[in-house]
């Protein structure tokens, strides 16, 4: 009999053992300083420009800098509230016909107007969510896909926005070696800003209650969350990143045209993905994920050449990532508690 | 405190309640008893609004409340639990009770997920449910027990005036159901309403002072433990079983 409750014992010390360890797993603290350094060294890649021709190596981080932006917004309502939607470039396209509309009329950059577009399409997907927010899962995904289909055809049938051709946007008159500098920087900014709010969403009573959501409605609303509110403002605030992003890359590509912009692979589809393979849900998740399908993407396109075929590999890529990494990159080494630190923002 | 008026809820052709009316007094433990299916867990589904009722009145402190939305009703004070618990996954038992703290109004939705002092509290509803040490544990991997008493943690994180609590002793150990009772009393004479679903009659004959009987839907039978024993209306609905067994 004694044995048994040396045995007993054991176990229960084992359990406070392992008690503690969560306890601990939940103070761990989080490196902060990395994503500060990254940002740091993200500033002086322009100087650059002064020891030789670095554009192209400009090109793809400002390129990558508006997926994280993406990425990060789609995190708010597709990770933490589990609304996974496919129709975010509609709010892309936003963004970047009232921002190009201004710019082409009245003269005013778009990287002024950005946070203004962002609000606009912030208000736009308000308005959207009331509606479409009030079914989940599949269907919800579908109504998202719908959206796209609308307002294609929308922005194509308009002659006063360009119909199909679009409108091109004035170039701006500073030499190449320096021309892509202020749309690096607006992007970096955007994305500091996309990766800082999803950040303080994540921390704040209104995350907790998006993730409430996205595990049980009903159990939420019951906890007396307003759902219904919590839903169309996280739906607002990817929006308003999505649409601050495409306001800036109509000025950055000289024109804004529909199917550039309501391109459902690579702005509905795309961050979705990258939020995914990241780790949904969590802070760093999206940028890594973005670093990573830019990178993939951009060396298939290098040694594939420019077919379809890269698509079809980083693809393959994803889907392979995800069998092993069920929960995306971050996600999944987190839940084993192997995820180095530098990577926990959460 | 709360009234429930000719509520009725339809599923299509099923009429899972019928004309349901009842009261349950301020500071009571009032139980609503009867037989599987008899609409119990639908009657409280639509006093807090987790489904639409078909028809009728819900009255909290003399103001009607079918019509609110269910995170208002659980702002006016009335919370419930799920006889099946919903839990949230992924998140910690504390997160899953802090979810349930109080928000008034936009400003506190940037507030920090869990200030020091909700945490505080929510420990302290934790040490009284003896559960502390399953504060970090995933809301999902917890036994079904715990998960009985998580719920409650959760429900209390509300401050409500009234908890409505669907068979909160349903399926656990002699040695547990002992503390939930013990809990619940304890919470009854700190002030706290409480209507319960329970089957256990040995149980609802200590705590309750009142009983509501529904079966098929309707209010069969109303009053203190012993009257409705004894009733022979429960005892018909019961089909002379349970009920006997218990007494
Ligand atoms: N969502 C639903 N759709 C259709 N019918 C339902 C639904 N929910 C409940 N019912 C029906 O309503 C009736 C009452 O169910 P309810 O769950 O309220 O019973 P209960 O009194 O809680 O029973 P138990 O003691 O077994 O928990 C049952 O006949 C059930 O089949
Ligand atoms: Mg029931």
């Amino acid at each position: 009999m004694a044995q048994t409750y040396e045995n007993t014992d054991e176990i229960l010390a084992a359990r406070r053992a392992y008690n503690d360890t969560l306890a601990q797993a939940h103070d761990a603290r989080r490196a902060t300083w990395f994503p500060l350094l990254i940002v740091a060294l993200l500033m002086l890649v322009p100087a650059l420009q002064f020891v030789g021709n670095y554009n192209y190596v400009i090109h793809l981080m400002l390129y990558t800098l508006m997926y994280v932006t993406m990425a990060a917004g789609w995190n708010i309502l597709g990770g933490y509230t589990g609304y996974i939607s496919l129709g975010h470039s509609v709010f892309f396209a936003v963004g970047g016909y009232f921002a190009g509309m201004i710019f082409a009329r009245l003269g005013i950059s778009t990287i002024i107007m950005a946070p203004v577009a962002g609000l606009v399409c912030a208000a736009l997907g308000y308005l959207i969510g009331l509606i479409t927010l009030r079914v989940r899962g599949p269907s919800f995904i579908i109504s998202s896909l719908a959206l796209v289909m609308i307002f294609r055809i929308l922005f194509e049938k308009w002659q006063f926005i360009g119909g199909a051709a679009g409108l091109s946007l004035p170039i701006n008159d500073l030499s190449v070696q320096w021309a892509k500098l202020p749309y690096y920087y607006a992007f970096l900014a955007m994305a500091v800003f996309g990766v800082w709010a999803s950040y303080r969403v994540r921390h704040s009573k209104f995350g907790l209650g998006l993730r409430a959501i996205s595990k049980d409605e009903v159990k939420a609303e019951s906890a007396g969350i307003d759902t219904r509110r919590y839903k169309v403002l996280a739906f607002a605030m990817s929006a308003f990143l999505f649409g601050a992003a495409g306001a800036v890359w109509g000025e950055y590509l000289t024109y804004v045209r529909p199917n550039i912009f309501i391109h459902i692979l690579y702005f509905s589809v795309w961050p979705a993905l990258m939020c995914i393979l990241g780790g949904k849900g969590t802070i760093a998740g999206p940028v890594v994920g973005a670093v990573l399908i830019v990178a993939f993407n951009e060396f298939f396109v290098a040694t594939l050449g420019s077919s379809t075929i890269h698509i079809l590999v980083t693809g393959m890529i994803m889907a392979l990532t995800l069998m092993f990494f069920p929960l995306g990159l971050v996600g999944t080494l987190a839940k084993h508690r192997r995820l180095p630190r530098i990577l926990n923002w959460d | 405190m709360l009234e429930v008026k000719n509520l009725c809820k339809y599923f299509g052709g099923i009429h899972a309640v019928e004309d349901c009316s009842f009261k349950v007094e301020k500071g009571s433990i009032t139980a609503l008893i009867g037989p599987n299916g008899a609409g119990k867990t639908t009657a409280f589904n639509c006093i807090s609004r987790t489904m639409v009722p078909t028809k009728g009145e819900v009255w909290l402190d003399g103001e009607r409340i079918d019509r609110l939305r269910p995170h208002k009703i659980t702002a006016k004070g009335l919370s419930r639990t799920f006889q099946i618990s919903r839990n949230l996954a992924d998140m910690t038992v504390l997160e899953n009770v802090i979810c349930q703290s109080r928000i008034n109004g936009w400003r506190d939705l940037f507030k920090p997920a869990m200030s020091p002092q909700e945490i505080d509290k929510a420990m302290g509803i934790l040490d009284f449910l003896n559960i502390t040490r399953i504060a970090y544990e995933d809301g999902s991997n917890l036994s079904y027990g715990q998960k009985k008493l998580m719920d409650l943690a959760a429900l209390l994180m509300s401050d409500p005036k009234i908890i409505l609590l669907d068979e909160p002793a349903g399926g656990v150990n002699p040695t547990l159901l002992e503390e939930i009772v013990g809990h619940i009393r304890k919470l009854n004479e700190q002030g706290m309403t409480v209507l319960i679903v329970e089957h256990n009659m040995e149980l609802i004959m200590r705590l309750s002072q009142r009983v509501v009987v529904m079966a098929a839907g309707t209010v069969i039978a109303e009053g203190s433990p012993e009257e409705v024993q004894k009733d022979p209306a429960v005892l018909d609905a019961y089909l002379g079983g349970a009920m006997e067994d218990a007494a």
